[in-house]
């Protein structure tokens, strides 16, 4: 069967309908925008950002990252010692330990800072170590 | 650099300074992009809103993506985006075949307004309804060449065809609109005449 005019919309008809639906078309909501724009954020702070750790620290490792590496830890381990040693060498003085630059005219003056004058908490110790 | 300064700038020079890790050129980008990305993939999702926003976001995070790696003068922001587009909604209404063939929305019943906005939502809603009963290619060069208003060379870019395959799938697709539509002629306020 022929097709007639009336069996189907003319050029200009169906131009009105794309022109309806041009004004009709859906617009983005609120929401969309801020999502697409947080993917946005993210991909430039995934970009610029430092490379994730591959794999979760155990506690462990995680506070020997925090303290700066097996490296650190050798260091710690020098300065405990050390704070040990000072502990049991007990300078009477602070000048003593500081080799006279705290004090350099200490001799001529005889101007003396015992631990307890710098460390008032620590005189009864120190009293102790000095009595004998 | 002013907001407004970058209105006049080329998707392409913002896509690039937004590899570049300009934040606004991205505020920029989805404003003028989406509305566009969002009416196609609506079009082509038979009105479904909610899966049109999921496309919407997944297209335009693929050019979040490429954005660093985009080769000037290559292709056009916009086709790419286009052809991402219509892929990923080839590919949902693939997933929904069979499933939910006939679920399409139920255009939402506005309180009555002027006789002339009502017949032009009528037209709008008329127009998605014959364009969802298109073979899907149709569909989609329809949509393209006369909602989105991309030119035939654009449209072959976007589908991945050749233009001559465009202007036989936008004549077909034309001829089946008019045809299937012509029985609501009064309806749409065309009248007898």
């Amino acid at each position: 069967m022929e097709m007639t005019d009336h069996d189907r919309l003319t050029d200009s008809e169906l131009d009105a309908l794309f022109d309806a639906g041009r004004d009709a078309a859906p617009v983005p909501s609120e929401a969309l925008m801020v999502r697409i724009m947080a993917d946005a954020e993210a991909e430039i702070t995934r970009r610029e950002g430092p490379r994730a750790p591959a794999r979760r620290r155990g506690p462990f490792a995680g506070f020997l990252a925090g303290l700066g590496g097996w490296p650190a830890l050798a260091g710690l381990a020098t300065a405990t010692v050390a704070g040990v040693w000072l502990g049991f060498s007990a300078p009477d003085s602070l000048n003593s330990l500081a080799g006279g630059l705290l004090l350099p005219d200490s001799a001529t003056t005889a101007t003396r800072y015992d631990l307890e004058d710098i460390v008032p908490g620590y005189g009864g110790l120190a009293a102790l170590y000095e009595e004998g | 650099m002013a907001f407004d300064a970058l209105s006049d700038v080329s998707d392409e020079a913002l896509l690039v300074a937004f590899g570049n890790g300009d934040r606004q050129a991205a505020s920029m980008l989805t404003l003028r992009l989406t509305p566009r990305v969002m009416g196609f993939a609506a079009r082509m999702l038979h009105g479904d809103r909610a899966e049109a926003e999921d496309v919407t976001q997944e297209a335009m995070l693929r050019l979040w993506k490429i954005a660093p790696d985009w080769r000037q003068g290559e292709a056009q922001v916009t086709t790419w985006l286009y052809r991402v587009t219509a892929n990923l909604c080839t590919d949902r209404l693939r997933k929904r075949r069979g499933v939910d063939l006939d679920s399409v929305p139920e255009p939402a019943d506005d309180a009555p307004g002027a006789e002339a906005r009502m017949i032009r939502a009528d037209r709008a809603q008329a127009l998605q309804t014959a364009l969802d009963a298109l073979p899907e290619r149709q569909r989609m060069a329809v949509t393209l060449r006369h909602l989105e208003g991309l030119t035939n060379p654009e449209i072959a870019v976007a589908m991945e065809i050749s233009v001559e395959a465009v202007e036989s799938l936008t004549a077909r697709g034309k001829r089946a609109l008019a045809a299937g539509l012509a029985s609501q002629r009064e309806e749409l306020g065309y009248g007898d005449d």
